[in-house]
This record gives structure tokens, C-alpha cells and sequence, in this order.
């Protein structure tokens, strides 16, 4: 519960008061800094093991909505391909270990770096396709590199349909492997990084760059007309969104130690869009909100024995009844409660036109 | 000598065979692009239970009555989803209609799961199509000759009808100016409706087809669908033209590609969407670009 309220306290309450006076910035960072004192403690409310594992895998699945709402927020493109990026990445940091055999530490940098760098590379071709194609295009990039790691001359490398199981030497930042494996030694990690790309996703969003890019998706060719680069933003939109991703992708390595050809899945890509749907993608707190409630929902729907048939009415149903996700739905409620119009409306929306 | 030989009547017939298949598919799936500006993320999943559909009838009754019968009702479920998803969500963005369907998605195929399990079955051809016929001078299987005709044959109507109808006029007319054409008093309810039935009607015929040609499993759906959502794409949005060439290719590049080599193969399709999407993103046709 206290993961959640950090969630709902971290995003930007008030997107339309445009005055980040000191005393704003002041109280942000306050709140940021109590909710990760907040979430690092987690473990000692969680009652048992299996939910703080439950909750690492949100934050994980946390990072790769966050980064899908980012871009959907700022430039308009929505990722359907986003296990491109987290499976990519989980593949990349397989490798690194497996067959250039080099330690933790430089394999998850070379992950990191290599992704980035391919996903810039990606991007500066991809982002001028419209929304729809744009969607298509990473989905097929994520089928495409499903059926790659399946093709059975590069077995030796990618293990095929058996995944490659990988262990590390070393320490990462000081964490064994067999301390990573577990939800109470890793939760710091995935908590930490959530929390980064939750503080990166909010500080691009207010930053001028974050405007331009808003601009840019509201009315490209008046942007050009006025002068402004609308190509070089968006590519670094991309990149930034694939970089979260693929730390997503990197700590799924580090956490199952475990690389699978399911992780590049349209399905895996699905749980991640469906959470940042779920939760709404106007603020940064939305897709992780939505990630929570993604992980708890498929934990109880999967002891039903139903978990696809729900799972795909949850999403039905959440789409119906909560146009702007559950975060816009709480915030127009909080805005109502305390008398204001509810001005998170017009920026939640995602007119994807 | 080799790679010529590759080339056979059989390997074209073959690609044409999946072709056809992908063709009815895609032609739907961009008939209700066009009129509707939806991404159905439930045609794989239509197709499949269209699949199973066939498979009981076609042992209750036979084949022929399946082929008849199965696309009515297809047609049924898609005046519900016409009613139930496409009309309340017209206000919403194309992402948001795309994810419902998505999500009707996951709701039928485990539907399907529960009701037929989930093993493979299997459809025997109809005793007329069972054997084989000599296609320069080999044999090969009838039903898959059967299948192109068909697949071809209900392209080419759809064409024609789309071509030299009024209503297909009316139906050309949504898909690239929906505004002008509602102020030039074209009824695009009405005409909706009609072709969200035609698309699932469309998506049950090719899944009887594909009882026999293909075994009846739940994840037909869902390979299919990245197939299909290639074709409409790189066909050009709402084209139906676009999407018969662009399916014509995808088979081709398919078949051909696997025999050559199974690694470009499986990327091949991806490439080809890939090139087609940033070369010319309004894709073969002269559909809307989303």
C-alpha cells in the first residue's frame, strides 16, 4: 500500500500551473525523496516473500509502462513493440555474460549503451512514421527479433526456444547473484530504478524540450513553420523512452537471471501497454500505478484459472469506464473534491491523430 | 540448376494458397480500417473462432453447409461488435478502440480454449477436394487449387462490388474523406455496420478455408494477426487492392524465402514492412495513411 501512495503522491498534481517557483520545486523533490524512503522500507510492511515479489515485478513491469506513457504523452507514439526493447535488452545482457563472458557490472553498461545506441539508430528512422505505422513498426521490430533469436543457426548464441540461463560472477553495486535472485535483495534495485525513470520521465516532461515536444505532437508542421526542430526531439523522445525500456529489459536479467524468447512476445509487449492504458498516460505515477494493478490483477485472476479471459475483460472494462485511466479518474475525482475544474482532463487525453 | 529448380508450379501454387488466405483476412481487416478507422486486434482471433466454428459444423453437417453458415454468424458477432465496441467508443482515440479489441481478443480465444480444448484438431477436406490434381505434371493437393480460386474469387467480387456498386462507391468515398462524404449525405452508420460484418463475415469464411489447409489450433489467431496486420499496412491503409498485392507478395516472399533460406525467411516480412513503411508509408494502394 505504501508503494501505491508514493505513486499517486510522486506524480505532478497540477500539470496546468506552470509556476515552478523554488518552493514547488522544493516540495517535489521533498515528496520524491520521502516516497523512496517510503518504497526502500516496503519489505518490512510486505507480510510475506511472495508479495514483495509481486511487487518487483510491478516496479519492473513499471518501468517499461512508464516508458511507453512517456513517449504516448510527449510525442504521440505509442509503442506496441515495447518487449523489443525490454526482451532486446534482457538478450543483449545474456549475451554480454554468456559469450563475451565479462562481469556484471560491464555487461549491464554494455546493455545499457548498446540499447541506446540501436534504439537511437532505430528512431531516427522510425519516428517520422505516423502514429498507427509507427505502432506496426515496433511490433514488428519485436516479432522480428522473437523469430531471430528462434532461427536455429544462431542456437549456439541465443539458445533457441530454451532461453538462455545465465549466471554472473561479481557484484552488482555490491549484490551478489544469489542475493539479486531474491524479491528482498533486488526490491531496492528495481525500487530505485522505477523511481529514476519516473524522476527522468517527470523532468524531460517539465523541461523545455518536454514543451517542444508536446507542441510538436499537437501540431507538427506549425512548429517547423515557426522554426523549431521537429525531427531531432522526437528521435530523442525515442531514445529515451527505449533506454527506460531496456533498463526494464536489463533488470528482468539481473532478477531471473534468465533469458527467454517469451519476453519478446507481442504478449509481453502487451502487459506493459495494457498497464500504461490502465493507469493513464497524462502523468508519470499512471503507468506504474497501472503496472501495480496490472500484477495484482494477473496474481488473482491466475488463481482462477481464467487469467486470459479476465485479463481481457479488466482491459475492456477499464477502457470503457475510464477514458483517461485510473490516474486521470483519481485526479479528476481529487480536483472535484477540492473544488476545481478537473484540469487533468485535456492533458490526459491521448489523441493519437 | 539448384535455385531454378526451386521455382516450381507447386511452390507458386503454394504461395498463392497462402496468399488467398491472407487476402480475404487483410481485406476485411482494411475494410473496417477504412470505414471505421479501427485496428482490429480481434480479426485473428475471429478468424480462429470462425476456424472452430467450421470445425463442428462441418462434422455435423458437412463441409459445404460450413461454408455457408459460418460466415452468417461471423457476420452476427459482428453487427454485436459493431453495436457494443465500435459506436460507444467513437469519441476515442484509435489506441484506445485498438486495446478493446485487444482485449476481446484474450476473451475469445480463451473462450475457445474452454469450449473445444486445446488441442490441435484436425478437418478433413470434403470428398470432392480430397485427392490431387496433376498441375504441370505433379500432383498437388485439390483443396489447396480450391482455395485459391476461392480466395481469389471472393477478392475479385469484393473488388468488383466495391468498384462498380453504389454502395462500394459510398464505401470508397468513408474510407478517403469520411467528413465530405457524410456532408454529401452517405450514411456511414449504416455503411459501417455493413462492412464490420462483411470484414468478421469475411474473417469466418477464411477461417473454414483454413480448416483443412492448416490444423485448427488457438494460436492460429494470433500468428496470423501480425501476418495480416503486415499486409493491410504495407497494402496501404483501407486499400483493398493494396492489400490483394501486398498479400500476393507476402505469400510469395514467404514460401520462396523459406526454401532459400529459412533465416531471411522468418525476417523477411518484417524487412519487407519495414522498407515498404519508410519508403512509401502510404504503402501499394492508395489508402489514407493513419
Amino acid at each position: 500500500m505504501e508503494a501505491l501512495q508514493g505513486i499517486a503522491a510522486a506524480s505532478p498534481s497540477k500539470p496546468r500551473s506552470r509556476r515552478t517557483g523554488p518552493a514547488d520545486l522544493f516540495r517535489t523533490l521533498a515528496i520524491g525523496a520521502v516516497m523512496i524512503l517510503v518504497g526502500l522500507l516496503a519489505p518490512k510492511a510486505v507480510p510475506s516473500s511472495y508479495y514483495l515479489g509481486l511487487l518487483v515485478n510491478a516496479a519492473v513491469l513499471g518501468i517499461s509502462a512508464v516508458s511507453i506513457g512517456f513517449l504516448a504523452h510527449q510525442s504521440g507514439l505509442m509503442m506496441f513493440g515495447a518487449a523489443a526493447f525490454t526482451g532486446g535488452a534482457t538478450y543483449l545482457y545474456a549475451i554480454a555474460i554468456t559469450q563475451f563472458g565479462w562481469n556484471v557490472m560491464a555487461a549491464s553498461a554494455f546493455t545499457l549503451l548498446a540499447s541506446t545506441l540501436l534504439s537511437a539508430a532505430i528512431g531516427a528512422l522510425i519516428v517520422r512514421a505516423r502514429p498507427l505505422p509507427f505502432a506496426m513498426l515496433t511490433l514488428a521490430l519485436a516479432q522480428m527479433l522473437r523469430s531471430f533469436v528462434l532461427i536455429t543457426d544462431f542456437r549456439p548464441i541465443t539458445g533457441g526456444d530454451d532461453g538462455l540461463p545465465l549466471s554472473f560472477e561479481g557484484a552488482f553495486f555490491g549484490f551478489s547473484q544469489a542475493q539479486l535472485s531474491r524479491p528482498e535483495g533486488f526490491w531496492p534495485v528495481a525500487w530505485l530504478s522505477l523511481c529514476g525513470v519516473m524522476a527522468l520521465a517527470w523532468a524531460v516532461g517539465k523541461s523545455p524540450t518536454g514543451q517542444a515536444l508536446r507542441a510538436i505532437k499537437a501540431n507538427e508542421e506549425r512548429m517547423r513553420f515557426s522554426g523549431f526542430d521537429t525531427y531531432g526531439p522526437r528521435v530523442l523522445a525515442f531514445t529515451l523512452a527505449s533506454f527506460m525500456a531496456s533498463l526494464a529489459g536489463l533488470l528482468t536479467g539481473l532478477y531471473t537471471a534468465f533469458a527467454s524468447p517469451e519476453l519478446l512476445d507481442f504478449s509481453t509487449g502487451g502487459n506493459a501497454l495494457v498497464s500504461t492504458l490502465i493507469g493513464g498516460v497524462g502523468t508519470v505515477g499512471g503507468p506504474a500505478l497501472g503496472a501495480l494493478l496490472y500484477v495484482i490483477g494477473q496474481d488473482r485472476f491466475g488463481a482462477t484459472g481464467n487469467l486470459e479471459f479476465l485479463t481481457g475483460l479488466g482491459v475492456v472494462l477499464v477502457i470503457y469506464v475510464f477514458p483517461d485511466g485510473i490516474m486521470g479518474f483519481i485526479r479528476a475525482g481529487a480536483a472535484k473534491l477540492s473544488g476545481r475544474e478537473a484540469s487533468g482532463r485535456s492533458e490526459g487525453e491521448n489523441a493519437s491523430r | 540448376m539448384e535455385f531454378l529448380h526451386l521455382f516450381s508450379a507447386a511452390q507458386f501454387a503454394n504461395s498463392l494458397a497462402l496468399a488467398s488466405l491472407l487476402t480475404i483476412l487483410a481485406s476485411g481487416l482494411a475494410l473496417i480500417f477504412g470505414l471505421r478507422d479501427v485496428m482490429n486486434f480481434a480479426h485473428g482471433a475471429l478468424f480462429m473462432l470462425g476456424a472452430y466454428v467450421g470445425y463442428t459444423v462441418s462434422t455435423l453437417l458437412d463441409f459445404w453447409a460450413a461454408l455457408a453458415i459460418v460466415p452468417v454468424l461471423l457476420g452476427l458477432l459482428g453487427a454485436a461488435l459493431e453495436y457494443a465496441t465500435i459506436r460507444p467508443l467513437r469519441k476515442r482515440s484509435q489506441m484506445d478502440v485498438a486495446l478493446v479489441t485487444f482485449g476481446l481478443a484474450l476473451m475469445l480465444s480463451q473462450a475457445v480454449i474452454k469450449i473445444w480444448g486445446a488441442a490441435p484438431l484436425a478437418v478433413g477436406a470434403p470428398p470432392s477436394l480430397a485427392g490431387s490434381t496433376d498441375l504441370f505434371g505433379e500432383p498437388y493437393p485439390t483443396y489447396r487449387l480450391f482455395l485459391i480460386a476461392t480466395g481469389f474469387g471472393v477478392c475479385i467480387v469484393l473488388a468488383l462490388w466495391l468498384r462498380y456498386t453504389r454502395t462500394g462507391l459510398h464505401v470508397r468515398a468513408v474510407s478517403q474523406y469520411p467528413a465530405v462524404a457524410r456532408i454529401l449525405g452517405v450514411d456511414t452508420d449504416r455503411l459501417g455496420l455493413l462492412v464490420v460484418c462483411m470484414g468478421t463475415g469475411l474473417a469466418g469464411l477464411a477461417g473454414v478455408l483454413a480448416g483443412p489447409y492448416l490444423s485448427v489450433d488457438p494460436a492460429l489467431g494470433a500468428s496470423i494477426l501480425i501476418n495480416c496486420l503486415i499486409v493491410v499496412v504495407v497494402g496501404g491503409l483501407g486499400s483493398i487492392g493494396g492489400a490483394i498485392a501486398a498479400a500476393v507478395v507476402f505469400g510469395l516472399i514467404e514460401v520462396f524465402g523459406s526454401l532459400l533460406s529459412p533465416t531471411l525467411a522468418v525476417t523477411a516480412p518484417y524487412l519487407l514492412l519495414f522498407f515498404v513503411l519508410l519508403w512509401r508509408p502510404q504503402g501499394f494502394g492508395r489508402g489514407r495513411v493513419g
